[in-house]
């Protein structure tokens, strides 16, 4: 063959790759228009982290996802329309989760979309969709530097992060002066979750005369927590406050503690201790005792939505009330705050659900009323202060709630 | 800052560095006979963690009586990854293509990883991993001290085998130069296969004491691989005695930058140690001048 | 013969220009921006690595100092949300070549394989710092000011900006190959003790080619920022990035031209495409590491090289047969035509 005739065969081979791609190209996602065909489908499309760093919790939120849809199918779906969840893994990656929720749009065709686990790929993730006029409503992004973006879209319905260690400050400084603890060590994660939890306290314990013995950030991918577990040890603080994301750190520092023989009269960590069954499998029962942790919702909530939830997560998955992760109430949360938009606009209009949840309205979820302000953040939620005790998972602050049971402390020591 | 303070952070960074010196040796070892940088050494530490945890979870053995099951296993998975695909490399560029084919395999036992373990952090369990006995106010946990040990015996059962066994003395040759060790009847590739054994041997004792001491999954090799490969360069590549140095070294500036400024410039601490270090000796602490620079 | 490569480059390009005329699903178009970042990334990797054979894996030093420029500027400078973004491009670059120099310096004082590592640990450096100082705004990161184009015309300009740091990059990369200095680097691969022996300024060669290799993936980091909307500092100064651009070359073809461009067309495309499809990160991993298993021991030299080879034993055959049957021989150009020179 002469290099002419190879030429002319490259060619029309790229043509025909061009022509195939120009048929991907075809499909055009424009912004649902509002209206599903009667008997067809409403698909909801959802990038979650199914692998990479935030896997654990993006498994936990597939199933609270999951298990709305079943129990809204079992009512007949949204306006009539069955519900499809269209999910996709981002593995823990902003990349990813841009291609993603355009994928899911663009080529799925999807009708709503529901947000990624954590404020990291929540805020890329509503910028691309904002490019389609969708609403993104999540569960999991409710740092700071979300709200700060300028977002038109974004709708968070759990509680902002900065506010969710104010009632166990408001019940360290009600303490009477003997009984208060003297010394704080706070030790926090660099990560846009907890910092700010961590950061937001620290004046009102010191104006209470709380003396602040240990104040450093670690960094997020640090693994070996003994040396810093041994410094806030050596410090002796009677209060401890760790700013955690997760079960291993938290588990890390009450092992590193134990081993350094020192047990702080109170224990609070901002992440880990609510994630149920987990949290016990790490720690073993008997060390959790008096362990706290700050957050909007727990598996033993008097909320009525709450209550038919947890019973049906424990027909599907087992276990008990107190081993249900706040993740699961989270991603079940939007779905209902979705749901009664579609249901007010009766239609799937992402601008008409997006101007209705901006209006003020109070919606209900199994966290408790969600109301959102001009950012997306929710104003209403109810901050809450749990408690291990014993095997039990209850609810200790805001004091004067009627569920608020007395709070065990001083902390027990380890293993007792 | 108190004195306890400073004390314990020191003891930490010396008893948890001598676990890394051990994972680093390895590494060390296989560069300095074969000229390969086993970018794979941080996920087989991870496996070699994994398979006390199956071992405890499975058949309720115990970690160190776990290790004479897992280190024979490693040191067999290193033969099978040499023979497989170490060994076809050939010509100048074998170095540089070590680095991707190490890679590669690192990649498909982290797949294989979170595909039979899943990505949830697990952590070794044992009665020595909470407990500990005090030297006046400094607490020394038994796995660190369990660890240090370990790590002692290791390295000296290597030093023996390298010093005082014909194998060893074979081991040396080819360290020292490959061509004139072949030349004196050396099998350099027999070498060569069991020295990536026995280095990848080292990382089930290294993992079981990282497993028991950090909350683990597959991706916690980045980290690792990090930190070894940093060890190696400061020690200077190929040098036993400069791996094991630098790894305490590097964990005890760590771990003191931790305590006396604060935790989240530690891990930085490690890697501005190393630059500086190589400003004035680019062949590292221990690194011999090489006549050649490539 | 010159020519004609040069027609294949124009057919090559071209199609990528045609891209997103051809392909308006914005799903694909985003596949196709993150993509042709990386092709000129790869490529400028490789007119430094490549060509003088020390392996950097710590581009991503460059990248996001790229990107933070991108963030930092036009968050302090009130700079509006619009095109006017993209006049940040290039100061990405140039940032990042100021970078590269001290970095040079210090990491080109060693040997190659340690200088594998400085890199790596240079890169370190730059990722914690960007994690714990203030006005990186830490691991929050930052927000870019916000574009509010819609999705039918959002990636396009991006496309091409990417597409216009690619040709550029390919054309200096070519222009390097072909030069007295390109010759210096190839030289230092050779043998670098030789190399100096023979009166090349070795130090002075290495430190300028690392540099200039630092503009285009700070140029492109820049991009992805404004692209993204958004960074973060463990996103941006990403050791993935350093390993996969690597990669792309070595796939493609270590110190070839084209070999780069190939191997990020085939790896990112595939990468997003298939995360996005089938989900499963685990798998992905297995298939990925098995392929350049099979890539790495069955093709060492690369995609590009081992095609060419193929392609010009069988001219050399075809050649052989013509010749036998006493017909006026016939010139041959290599499919392949769009690489210049060989590894060698």
């Amino acid at each position: 063959m002469n290099h002419k005739a190879k030429l002319l065969r490259v060619l029309g081979v790229s043509s025909v790759a061009a022509a195939s791609f120009v048929s991907l190209g075809s499909a055009s996602g424009a912004a649902s228009s509002g209206s599903i065909p009667k008997g067809q489908p409403v698909k909801i499309g959802i990038s979650l982290s199914l692998s990479g760093d935030f896997s654990a919790d993006g498994q936990a939120f597939q199933q609270g996802y999951k298990l709305w849809a079943a129990d809204v199918n079992k009512t007949g779906g949204l306006l009539g329309h069955k519900v499809v969840l269209d999910i996709v893994s981002d593995a823990s990656s902003p990349t990813q989760v841009v291609t993603n929720y355009q994928k899911l749009i663009s080529v799925d065709h999807v009708n709503l979309t529901f947000g990624p686990f954590s404020s990291l790929l929540s805020l890329p993730a509503a910028k691309a969709v904002s490019r389609y006029g969708y609403a993104l409503v999540e569960g999991a992004g409710g740092a700071p530097s979300v709200f700060q973006a300028g977002l038109h879209n974004i709708f968070d319905v759990s509680l902002p992060v900065a506010n969710d260690l104010m009632p166990f400050a408001k019940w360290v400084t009600s303490l009477p002066a003997g009984q208060r603890p003297k010394t704080v060590a706070f030790v926090t994660s660099n990560d846009p979750f907890t910092e700010p939890q961590v950061t937001t306290i620290i004046p009102i314990l010191t104006k209470a005369g709380i003396k602040t013995v240990y104040n450093k950030v670690f960094p997020a991918e640090v693994t070996d927590f003994t040396p810093i577990a041994d410094a806030v040890a050596a410090a002796k603080p009677q209060a401890v406050v760790l700013g955690s994301v997760d079960v291993p750190t938290v588990s890390a520092f009450m092992q590193a503690f134990e081993q350094s023989g020192f047990s702080p009269k109170a224990f609070i960590a901002t992440g880990g201790p609510d994630q149920g069954s987990t949290f016990i499998k790490a720690v073993g029962a008997k060390n959790a005792n008096g362990m706290m942790v700050p957050n909007a919702w727990y598996g033993g909530s008097a909320n009525p939505l709450s209550k038919k939830m947890v019973a049906e997560y424990i027909k599907q998955y087992g276990g008990t009330a107190a081993s249900v992760s706040s993740d699961v109430a989270e991603a079940y949360s939007v779905g209902e705050v979705i749901a009664q938009a579609v249901k007010a606009t009766g239609g799937f209009d992402n601008s008409k659900i997006i101007s209705y949840l901006h209006s003020g309205v109070t919606l209900q979820s199994v966290q408790g009323p969600v109301k959102f302000n001009g950012l997306g953040m929710n104003v209403n939620p109810t901050a809450y202060t749990f408690q291990w005790q014993g095997a039990n998972f209850v609810q200790v602050n805001p004091l004067g709630d009627p569920n608020t049971v007395k709070i065990l402390y001083p902390k027990p020591a380890w293993g007792k | 800052m108190n004195t306890v303070a400073l004390l314990s952070a020191a003891k930490d960074g010396i008893l948890t560095g001598s676990v890394y010196a051990l994972m680093a040796t390895g590494l060390t070892l296989i560069f300095g006979v074969m000229d390969i940088i086993n970018i794979a050494q941080g996920i087989l530490v991870i496996l070699g963690a994994y398979l006390s945890y199956a071992l405890q979870v499975h058949w309720h053995i115990d970690l160190f009586v776990g290790l004479l099951i897992t280190i024979p296993a490693m040191f067999v998975v290193g033969i099978v990854i040499e023979r497989l695909f170490i060994g076809r490399l050939k010509g100048p560029e074998r170095t540089a293509m070590s680095i991707l084919v190490t890679y590669a395999v690192s990649l498909l036992i982290e797949g294989g990883l979170n595909m039979v373990f899943s990505v949830n952090d697990v952590q070794l369990q044992g009665w020595y991993v909470t407990r500990s006995f005090a030297i006046g106010q400094v607490h020394f946990g038994y796995i660190y001290v369990a660890g240090f040990i370990l790590a002692g015996v290791l390295l000296g059962a290597l030093y023996f085998m390298l010093y005082r066994t014909r194998f060893g003395m074979s081991v040396r040759a080819s360290l020292a130069d490959q061509t004139s060790a072949a030349l004196v009847g050396i099998d350099v590739k027999r070498v060569s296969t069991i020295t990536f054994g026995v280095g990848i041997a080292v990382t089930a004792a290294g993992g079981m004491i990282y497993g028991a001491t950090n909350a683990f999954n597959a991706s916690s090799s980045y980290d690792l691989i990090s930190r070894l490969l940093t060890i190696i360069v400061l020690g200077g590549m190929g040098s036993l005695g400069g791996a094991m140095f630098a790894g305490i070294l590097m964990v005890f500036v760590g771990d003191m930058v931790g305590v006396i400024w604060s935790p989240v410039w530690s891990s930085l601490s490690y890697f501005v140690v190393l630059v500086l270090v190589l400003l004035w000796r680019p062949q590292g602490l221990f690194g011999k001048q090489s006549a050649r620079i490539a | 013969m010159l020519q004609k490569k040069n027609l294949w480059w124009l057919v090559a390009f071209g199609a990528l220009g045609l891209f997103p005329v051809l392909v308006t699903n914005p799903t694909y178009t985003t596949i196709g921006v993150f993509t042709i970042i990386f092709m000129a990334c790869a490529t400028s990797w490789n007119m430094f690595s490549g060509y003088s054979g020390y392996i950097a894996l710590g581009s991503a030093v460059f990248y996001g100092s790229g990107a933070y420029t991108m963030a930092l500027l036009s968050i302090h400078l009130h700079m509006a949300a619009g095109s006017e973004l993209f006049a940040l491009v290039p100061v990405g670059g140039l940032v990042a070549m100021v970078m590269a120099v001290p970095i040079g310096w210090i990491a080109l004082r060693v040997r190659r394989h340690t200088f594998v590592v400085i890199t790596i640990a240079v890169f370190f450096i730059f990722q914690l710092s960007a994690i714990n100082f203030g006005f990186t705004g830490g691991t929050s990161g930052l927000n870019l000011p916000f574009i509010t184009w819609g999705f039918q015309n959002y990636n396009t300009p991006f496309y091409y900006v990417g597409l216009g740091l690619t040709i550029f990059v390919t054309l200096v990369s070519a222009l390097v190959r072909r030069s007295r200095f390109g010759l210096q680097l190839l030289a230092i691969r050779d043998d670098e003790d030789r190399a100096m022996g023979l009166g090349v300024k070795v130090t002075a060669v290495k430190i300028t080619g690392f540099t200039m290799s630092a503009f285009t993936v700070g140029a492109a980091g820049a991009l992805y920022a404004m692209f993204v909307g958004q960074i973060y500092p463990q996103f941006v100064f990403d050791p993935m990035f350093d390993v996969s651009i690597a990669l792309m070359a070595f796939l493609g073809g270590l110190g070839t031209l084209s070999g780069p461009l190939l191997g990020a067309l085939i790896l990112e495309a595939s990468q997003q495409y298939l995360t996005v499809t089938y989900s499963n990160g685990s798998l992905y991993l297995i298939l990925f590491g098995a392929l350049f298993l099979v890539v790495i021991i069955f093709m060492p030299q690369g995609i590009v090289t081992f095609i060419r080879d193929r392609v010009s034993r069988r001219a050399e055959r075809e050649r052989a047969a013509v010749a036998a049957n006493d017909a006026p021989p016939s010139p041959t150009t290599p499919v392949e035509g769009v690489a210049v020179g060989g590894t060698h």
